[in-house]
């Protein structure tokens, strides 16, 4: 009985089956959509402007590295990269230096208060960013701060706070509890614990957080865009510049500077595809 | 004698004990309160603070930074409701939404739910799906720039295969611009939440499917009768995420590609905002559109919140 239970499924799992090929159809059509123009970004960096226009998706020619060179003198990317680089490391160290006590503390810390500080943070994911865009300009301002890269490490901390809280709190409520007592009995303080204990076996939940704040902070344009002047253009910035700089579009250029732009992003996607995508779905049902 | 002292003892020990809960609880509340302190004031003053500085803003009058700012209460809120171009913006915006969230949406389920079976190639598919998720939004603006302009591949394709009487200045034509930009939001937006939904699919117990299975339904049954109630939840956190995203985030792209033209033909709601604080510089009213844009984002989120979590039982 149990048997022939059994084999029909089986049966119907290696039919060939009319949902799973449109699928494939489907599933290909739109990878096609998407391959195609970034093929075409692709290839256009190495070519002049009428081989663009005439032939969009032929290869190029030649390995010729020219536009990428104009790229940087039209862009200055290197120095946008420079601080791109800096506001991101900076933002990274702020955001877990912040984030990594208070998740501890709502996660081991058994108190009524813990509920209500999620509650507060995931209010982050309500506000819209356009809504305090001038506001935030404001405080800026009143500052000093304005056109100073400093200011977008004091302010993407807040940004890519109720995300990495919440992860690493998820993270860390998995943990076995004898965690903390043995560490407790040795007469250890919240700090050593957090330090000693904590930081080092939550290693894969900074990971994800690293990765997601890095992608957020690198590729951030808004905030960037009405805080920073011409001397301290972010990377994507100085990318969207590339094509106010001149009159007629030379799209080999822009081309060139797409790519350099994102390839620390696609580097680390690559690496760490599934992080990625797992932490963006934590994220997603927290909200 | 003896039981009375017992008695005693056990009474002193209960009181020392509980005494020793109530210190060990404050004390971490305390702990609590300082660990999570730093975090909290970061958030609080560069997240709250400008918001409750967005209300205070929007009952002013203020015509630029070096200008005086005058108390007007509601005046900028009476402006809004006469203001033609704000009903062109909830036009656009609606629009927007109308075609970005149940254009991306069930496509993005049907290829998560695709995925989730785990057919030869699912991995490929998968990021393949999920990269433009990574493209900044300036790149992103870019890459369009090379296919919407007139000398672009997009009119390129067009001549290519005989339909040359199709081809438009995509970003520059008032019928089609709209549209141009909403198509840049469709084109990550399925293979982005593609991804999410094949996540949150593959939480389900394969049992669920077998057992369908058995009971003789096919995919497509499976994939709607099985599949998507028990993602019915998610769904609606799916469709919060992408209102806000078109609500807010989106305004980068017409900034980045149109500047709300040609005429008003992109000119959406979060554009507007921008628009009327950093190039017009009508503060005071620029907030009060911030006002509307965030009550408009939290009625729907509270609206759609609901519907979801009464469809789940």
């Amino acid at each position: 009985m149990k048997l022939s239970a059994a084999r029909p499924f089986r049966a119907l799992k290696r039919r060939p089956d009319a949902f799973v090929f449109g699928g494939y159809i489907f599933s290909i059509l739109y990878a096609l959509l998407i391959v195609i123009p970034l093929y075409f970004v692709v290839v256009s960096a190495f070519k002049n402007n009428t081989q663009i226009i005439s032939t969009p998706l032929a290869l190029p020619t030649a390995l010729d590295f020219g536009k990428f060179v104009q790229a940087q003198v039209s862009g200055n990317l290197l120095r946008a990269i420079a601080i791109s680089a800096l506001v991101t490391t900076g933002t990274e160290l702020v955001t877990l230096a912040l984030a990594f006590p208070a998740a501890y503390a709502v996660a081991r810390i058994p108190t009524r208060l813990s509920a209500v500080t999620e509650g507060i943070f995931s209010l982050g994911f309500l506000i819209p960013g356009l809504a305090i865009l001038m506001p935030v300009y404001l405080m800026t301002a009143r500052a000093g701060l304005l056109y100073n890269p400093i200011a977008l490490v004091i302010l993407y901390p807040a940004f890519n706070l109720p995300l990495s809280l919440i992860l690493l709190a998820g993270f860390m409520r998995k943990l076995p509890r004898e965690l903390e007592e043995s560490a407790v009995m040795d007469g250890g303080n919240v700090l050593q614990i957090i330090f000693y204990i904590f930081v080092p076996i939550s290693m894969p939940g900074i990971l994800t957080v690293l990765v997601l704040n890095f992608i957020n902070i690198w590729n951030e344009y808004l905030f960037a865009l009405i805080l920073m002047d011409s001397n301290n253009r972010t990377i994507q910035l100085a990318l969207a510049l590339l094509r106010a700089n001149q009159r007629s579009v030379d799209y080999g250029l822009i081309a060139a500077g797409v790519i350099i732009s994102m390839v620390p992003v696609y580097v680390i996607f690559i690496f760490f595809q599934d992080k990625i995508m797992s932490g963006m779905l934590a994220g997603a049902i927290k909200e | 004698m003896a039981s009375l002292t017992q008695a005693i003892t056990a009474k002193t020990q209960a009181r020392a004990a509980a005494d020793y809960h109530r210190r060990l609880a404050r004390s971490q509340r305390l702990t609590f309160l300082l660990l999570v302190g730093p975090a909290l004031a970061w958030f609080l003053a560069f997240m709250l603070w400008p918001l409750v500085n967005m209300f205070y803003i929007s009952t002013t009058h203020w015509d630029g930074l070096s200008l005086p700012q005058t108390f007007v209460f509601l005046d900028n809120f009476v402006r809004l409701a006469r203001d033609p171009n704000i009903a062109v913006a909830l036009r656009n915006t609606a629009i927007h939404l109308l075609i970005g969230i149940p254009g991306v949406l069930p496509f993005a389920f049907m290829l998560g739910f695709f995925m989730s079976l785990r057919k030869p190639g699912y991995r490929i598919f998968r990021t393949i799906f999920f990269s433009p998720s990574m493209l900044s939004v300036a790149a992103l603006a870019m890459i369009f720039l090379g296919l919407y302009r007139p000398e672009g591949m997009l009119n390129a394709f067009l001549n290519a295969v005989g339909l040359a009487s199709f081809t438009r200045v995509w970003l520059g034509n008032q019928t089609t611009a709209l549209g141009a930009l909403i198509v840049i939001d469709l084109w990550s937006g399925i293979g982005f939440y593609s991804v999410l939904f094949f996540a949150a699919l593959s939480n389900i117990p394969e049992e669920l499917y077998e057992a369908a299975m058995l009971d003789g339904a096919g995919y497509w049954t499976i994939m709607w009768r099985v599949a998507f109630p028990m993602l019915l939840e998610f769904f609606g956190v799916v469709v919060i995420l992408q209102f806000l995203y078109i609500l807010s985030g989106a305004a980068q792209n017409v900034i980045l590609l149109t500047g709300g033209g040609p005429g008003t033909a992109t000119l959406t709601l979060g554009y507007y905002l921008y628009d009327m604080a950093f190039l017009v510089q009508r503060l005071g009213y620029s907030q009060a559109i911030a006002v509307m844009l965030f009550f408009v984002g939290i009625v729907v989120i509270l609206m759609v919140r609901r519907i979801s979590s009464r469809l789940s039982y």
